[in-house]
């Protein structure tokens, strides 16, 4: 495991954070979590860049904004449930996130999109300037299951497309 | 109003609720609070497992009092296991502890039930309207995440709390570092006493058995013996002989009873009402300041006990970031023997017991956990109860959020949920 990953909180300034959400016991709400580990194990030599940081974060909650601080670009990886077959991945902007405020299926009452709303609503002023949150859907959330399937083989083609973002992100910075 | 009330999905409550409310000719027939609960899957879980992938597997209960559940569960192992931790051991948990009621009172106080009191929908209309008052919140709660950080290895689920102490002290350089953001904390958490003093809560009093953690030499946290209001002192040991759990067909998480079938309430408001005295002097200035009189009967004025808790924990920190010297190894060596032991300790949300059975081999043979929510459960239907029939005259919608506040007040920790993105709302 790359050093880096060390869980949430981590302050380094970093200009590209990828940042993995999710909960390791409960099914395919680890989705996340092991996208973006396959991503770090695939593509080693882009994640150990100095400009990109890694987090796998399980339940930050509002913790989440600490995460994003410094970034310039993020991308989170994150399970979703949207009624889609479980693994299809969702590409999501934050104005489509907006629209999902109100899913109270997040712990802690705090989910991805309500944490980024109250972190755009005070105006934090070093919250990532872009974000993109690839949504994976999930089959079963039971405890102690582990991936469905389809979602573990769906993980390659999300690490290929984490790389897609990182790429176009080194470039175009 | 004459329809029944569902609240599919509890918002702001830790983790994953629903309640439902009927009503037969205008009048409440039946309260359903369903509770979807892990612990049970947790003690199921470490069975077999080595005694020292406890405190890690434990700590995933919840993400917001994670620390919890490490304390209570290295404290059972180590009475099972006959371990004595060192002295240094024993302060560095209680600044771990300060720092999981730093970042969890900050939470519940400004983000999860002020919105209820001043009349927001959620945290981010309130960011609209005071912006500063919620900067505040997320400072103090990122204080207390950073000190978690610092000592337990992660922000979220720490890792470095092993049975017998820790696998590595912390460096005092970083833990000092941290001290002038503390004392910021300190002053940040005296000011929210004073503005939860400001507030309007709901007129509700009930008489309460409040229990709670209590010792001679301290406000009880990381151990005590069991306080009850009602005049009970009981040892850790004897708990479940006077804290029985049942089950209860709707919901997956057990429902605790005092021996004599009563309702119990643990928590903020437990621990405040039973251990006042035992508070930081300038916790006790803070409260008379906004002349605090006990015993508070209204779980909403638990509010004010977190605040009070929060200055308590934010001086308390400061004073042990700085006497922070550790001598010596930091965690004892253990010798595998079969054994039984108990630990409690005091979360965010009140007592939490742990038991466990380990045998010759170091493996987990029995495991029991009983968190803080599930011995409110009962007193929260009661309130309920007791609630309800004022409630219900309200139109639908007021009628809904009045439950859900009650029950937000509590703080209940429904813990270890899945946290994924709902992409449809479903009202």
């Amino acid at each position: 495991m790359n050093g880096s990953i060390d869980g949430a909180g981590n302050n380094l300034i970093g200009a590209i954070k990828i940042i993995g959400l999710g909960q390791s016991l409960r099914g395919d709400d680890a989705a996340g979590l092991s996208a973006v580990r396959l991503w770090v194990e695939k593509y080693t030599a882009q994640a150990q860049r100095p400009d990109v940081q890694v987090a796998l974060a399980e339940l930050p909650g509002i913790g989440l904004l600490n995460l994003l601080e410094g970034a310039h670009f993020a991308i989170l990886v994150d399970a979703v449930h949207s009624g889609a077959k479980p693994g299809t991945i969702h590409r999501l902007t934050e104005s489509q996130l907006e629209s999902f405020n109100n899913g109270s299926g997040s712990a802690h009452g705090w989910g991805v999109a309500e944490t980024l709303s109250l972190g755009r609503q005070l105006a934090i002023g070093n919250l990532p300037e872009q974000l993109v949150v690839i949504g994976i859907e999930a089959g079963q959330l039971d405890l102690g299951e582990a991936l469905s399937p389809e979602v573990e083989e769906s993980l390659p083609h999300i690490a290929r497309l984490i790389e897609e973002y990182v790429s176009a992100a080194i470039l175009n910075w | 109003m004459n329809q029944d009330i569902h609240i599919p999905a509890l918002a702001r409550v830790e983790g994953e609720g629903a309640l439902t409310i009927r009503l037969k000719d205008g009048a409440v027939n039946e309260i359903l609070l369903n509770i979807y609960e892990p612990p049970r899957f947790f003690e199921g879980f470490l069975h077999g497992r080595y005694f020292q992938d406890v405190p890690d597997i434990t700590a995933r209960i919840c993400g917001i009092c994670p620390v919890a559940y490490q304390m209570s569960s290295v404290q059972a192992l180590e009475a099972a296991l006959g371990v004595t931790i060192s002295p240094d051991v024993r302060q560095l948990r209680q600044l771990l502890y300060c720092a999981e009621y730093i970042e969890s009172h900050a939470l519940h106080i400004y983000l999860l039930q002020a919105p209820d009191l001043v009349g927001y929908e959620s945290a981010i209309s309130l960011a609209a309207d005071a912006p500063d008052l919620v900067k505040q919140a997320l400072k103090l709660k990122k204080i207390g995440n950073d000190l978690l950080k610092t000592i337990g290895g992660r922000s979220v689920h720490p890792v470095n709390t092993c049975v017998g102490g820790f696998y590595r002290w912390p460096s005092v350089d970083a833990i000092r570092a941290l001290v002038p953001d503390l004392e910021w904390a300190l002053q940040a958490s005296i000011d929210t006493v004073k503005w939860a003093a400001t507030l309007k809560y709901p007129d509700f009093e009930q008489d309460y058995e409040f229990v709670a953690l209590n010792r001679i030499d301290e406000y009880a946290i990381y151990e005590g013996d069991i306080l009850s209001s009602k005049g009970k002192r009981i040892s850790p040991l004897d708990f479940e002989k006077h804290y029985i759990e049942t089950q209860v067909e709707r919901s997956n998480a057990l429902h605790s009873h005092t021996a004599d079938n009563g309702t119990y309430f643990v928590g903020p408001l437990a621990r405040l009402n039973l251990n006042y005295k035992k508070l930081r002097q300038v916790a006790r200035e803070t409260a008379r300041g906004i002349g605090l009189k006990l015993p508070l009967r209204n779980p909403y004025k638990g509010l004010i006990a977190r605040a009070i808790e929060l200055v308590h924990s934010c001086d308390l920190a400061v004073e042990l970031a700085n006497a922070y010297q550790p001598q010596g190894p930091s965690f004892k060596e253990i010798k595998i023997r079969p054994g039984e032991g108990v630990g409690v300790s005091e979360a965010p949300r009140g007592l939490l017991y742990h038991r466990y059975v380990v045998d010759e081999q170091g493996l987990i043979r029995f495991a029991r956990i009983t968190p803080p929510t599930a011995q409110n459960f009962a007193q929260m239907e009661a309130d309920l109860w007791t609630l309800a029939p004022a409630v219900v005259k309200q139109p639908q919608e007021e009628a809904s959020l009045s439950f859900e506040h009650l029950l937000r007040s509590y703080d209940p920790c429904i813990s270890c949920a899945t946290h994924f993105l709902n992409l449809k709302i479903e009202r």
